[in-house]
């Protein structure tokens, strides 16, 4: 675990002098996130000019479920998202052998390599967009139901990962995901809009199928009605089996994997 | 540009895209899927929970019918995965045999990029016919062949646009190495002012009135207000004019753009 930790610090380093090799790039980005901030706020204070109410929340909670959201992609984009657009890459042209000899697990490493600095100063933002929501939900919040919805926006963040990974695995047999990657960004708007909003069976899909409802809607259940036991353990739950699900499909697409570059 | 080489060009790009026919239909019937979902759950619930039979002008029947077709327009206007081209080949400097070939560059690139909607086209259209027959009827649109027929050459200039839009911040790349968050950028603001994610009416009224002096309006929402008879014949030249006047203004900051551009450009690559 130490050692696993001290290659992460190396990663870090890394990647942060290699992100000021490409400064304006690092602007763009920036700007970028924060137009997607503005843009996924903007679409709810428009759908709330038309009515008091969605999926049985306010504007406020609404807020707070959409900056929550946000902190979950700022979280995903920070950590993850760079070292996700290079894998298929990598397996096209047989540079995944590299990270396969290695004397470390090649999960961790291929997932965890590229620290993406500029959104590092997005998940700043995104945080501090959630402290504003926070701050301006005129119920008063409980500690306890604070605490245990940021843990879980976390959890939501690594099953965002999780979910990711099983649309990006079959390039090892497909050669090319575009598809399939597409289909992934389009299917998380599923996950950004209230849970409520949906019938009785897409719920029940979007939570225990494709459970893209945990990443940010049922956090924020969590929050606004307290952390039961059950919307906690289903949360915890089901993106545990989810981890270990796709940890077993990763084993398996690497006996697959054929190391020929194409 | 000879015409049967823009043709040529047009017929490679298409077999290019149905290389890939997994990815081609993933990417088409899963969107649809989740498209049809969410607009679906989501004004459902608007309808149901305002109690309000009509919104900003539109019945739910409606305005469902236009969250499906300004997908189905918009997946030909975006045109299909050409926005990053252009910037890659500055980066990379395959630029430059471009720059050696006997044929004006933006063109070759249209040529591209008019290949790429056709199986856009065609997708489209089947999904719509698997569609229609499952709507039910609104009393604030009228879908009727008219409206199809003054679709179609709203959707080729609404198309022209987006390529002209989409030039200007891809040949960044002549003076930055990484761009492509400039064309997400654009996306993502063309996505909600440009209507493709609700009808511009359901903005506050302050600002509709910019939003409709701005030109995104017809890369979305203009060809599907066509298409469901939201808009009169003369309204529609309007539109039609004023749309090509918006690419003739991109034409005229792409052209020194591109020639500043072109003196920088050293055709080194990564």
């Amino acid at each position: 675990m130490i050692r696993y930790l001290r290659l992460y610090r190396q990663f870090l380093s890394f990647s942060f002098s290699k992100s000021l090799e490409y400064r304006l790039d690092f602007w763009f980005r920036i700007i970028m996130d924060c137009i997607f901030y503005v843009v996924e706020i903007a679409f709810f204070m428009v759908i709330y000019q038309h009515t008091e109410i969605l999926g049985e929340w306010n504007f406020d909670q609404t807020l707070v479920f959409v900056c929550g959201f946000l902190l979950v992609d700022a979280i995903h984009m920070t950590v993850f998202s760079n070292n996700l657009w290079w894998l298929p890459i990598y397996v096209n042209k047989g540079d995944l052998d590299y990270y396969l000899v290695r004397p470390v697990s090649s999960l961790f490493f291929l997932s965890l390599r590229d620290f993406a600095a500029n959104s590092f100063l997005n998940l700043v933002i995104a945080s501090g967009l959630l402290g504003w929501s926070l701050m301006r939900y005129p119920e008063p919040i409980p500690t306890t139901n604070l605490l245990w919805y940021l843990f879980l926006l976390l959890n939501g963040a690594l099953l965002h990962y999780t979910l990711q990974m099983f649309f990006l695995i079959p390039v090892i047999w497909l050669h090319s995901n575009r598809g399939l990657t597409n289909a992934f960004f389009s299917t998380t708007k599923l996950g950004e809009r209230p849970d409520k909003i949906y019938p009785k069976w897409t719920r029940r899909i979007l939570l225990f199928v494709f459970p893209l409802l945990l990443m940010a809607a049922i956090p924020a259940r969590v929050l606004f009605e307290g952390p039961s036991l059950e919307l906690v353990a289903l949360t915890l739950g089901i993106s545990a089996v989810f981890f270990l699900l796709m940890v077993s499909f990763w084993n398996f697409a690497l006996r697959h994997y054929s190391s020929a570059s194409s | 540009m000879n015409p049967a080489l823009f043709l040529h060009l047009m017929s490679i790009e298409s077999r290019r895209l149905l290389s890939y026919r997994v990815d081609f239909w993933i990417t088409m019937i899963l969107t649809l899927i989740v498209q049809l979902v969410v607009i679906w759950a989501l004004w459902t619930a608007i309808f149901a929970e305002s109690g309000k039979d009509i919104v900003a002008g539109w019945d739910l029947q409606g305005i469902l019918a236009y969250g499906v077709f300004v997908f189905l327009t918009g997946r030909v206007v975006r045109g299909g995965d050409l926005q990053m081209a252009v910037a890659t080949e500055i980066y990379d400097g395959s630029l430059s045999r471009y720059l050696v070939y006997p044929c004006n560059y933006c063109f070759t690139k249209y040529a591209q990029q008019l290949g790429n909607i056709f199986p856009d086209i065609f997708q489209s259209v089947l999904m719509a016919l698997l569609i229609i027959p499952f709507m039910e009827s609104s009393s604030t649109v009228d879908l009727n062949l008219t409206g199809i027929l003054m679709c179609l050459p709203s959707i080729f200039c609404a198309h022209l646009l987006f390529f002209m839009m989409g030039l200007i911040p891809q040949m960044v790349a002549f003076w930055a190495d990484n761009v492509w968050s400039l064309s997400v950028m654009m996306r993502m603001v063309t996505m909600l002012i440009g209507g493709a994610t609700f009808p511009l009416s359901l903005f506050p009224d302050s600002m509709q009135s910019i939003l409709y002096m701005l030109p995104f309006r017809y890369l979305f929402e203009f060809p599907t207000l066509v298409l469901l008879g939201k808009v009169g014949f003369e309204e529609w030249i309007t539109g039609i004019v004023s749309c090509l006047i918006w690419c003739g203004f991109f034409l005229l900051l792409l052209i020194p753009v591109w020639r500043r551009g072109t003196l920088r450009y050293t055709g080194v690559g990564i």
